[in-house]
């Protein structure tokens, strides 16, 4: 499990500036990395945080789907991946998937290989710990 | 559903997209907008034209992409919670 800054995405931020209308507080976020999902999924209650809309539609397979993909909206969304005192991971702008059923389970989001893709995962199960490195 | 109109504007228009696949289209209402090779540039653009309303960043494929993910999530539309 990760922490992780969810927020508007840049593009929005400046359409929110020009409107005359403030950004929304960043969410914090609790990341469960997951190398089985392949696109990074964030609880609907976060993008209600913060005001968003869907920008974007695609299809998606669960446990929970069956053998049919189920349409899920998408969200453009700035996400911010902290470490420590050293350069924070930050993408602008990101599709993210709707999911539910994070909040239950003890997080908010999945950070799928979209975002793995940056990214060199160390698991050493024995020790046990992990590092996320880029 | 949100995104519904434009949804069925690219089912409908994505025969005449094949030039454009691997693009991403905007679309807003029952209008393709603009083409463009980043993601970032279609939403920047789509802010730009259209401030806080909608419309639709979709990439153009002949076959749906389909997200997998093995932990058991609920793909989340408010179509369905409506």
């Amino acid at each position: 499990m990760i922490d992780l800054f969810v927020m508007v995405s840049g593009p929005r931020m400046q359409a929110l500036s020009t409107a005359g209308q403030a950004a929304p507080p960043v969410q914090t976020a609790r990341g469960l990395i997951d190398t089985g999902a392949s696109c990074t999924c964030v609880d609907p209650m976060i993008f209600t945080a913060l005001g968003l809309q869907p920008t974007g539609m695609g299809t998606m397979l669960t446990p929970s789907t069956g053998p049919v993909p189920q349409d899920t909206e998408t969200y453009d969304v700035g996400i911010l991946i902290p470490n420590g005192q050293e350069t924070p991971l930050i993408f602008p702008t990101l599709a993210v998937s709707a999911s539910e059923l994070f909040v239950g389970q003890g997080f908010h989001a999945l950070i799928g290989r979209d975002i793995l893709a940056k990214c060199i995962l160390f698991y050493n199960g024995k020790l046990p710990f992990f590092t996320v490195s880029y | 559903m949100a995104l519904e109109k434009e949804m069925a504007t690219y089912h409908a228009k994505l025969p005449e997209l094949k030039e454009h696949e691997g693009k991403y289209v905007l679309i807003h209402d029952d209008q393709i907008v603009d083409f463009f090779a980043a993601y970032e540039d279609a939403i920047k653009a789509g802010y730009q034209q259209f401030q806080l309303g909608p419309f639709l960043v979709k990439r153009v494929s002949a076959i749906e992409t389909v997200q997998h993910i093995t932990r058991n999530i609920l793909p989340y539309s408010s179509a369905r919670t409506a």
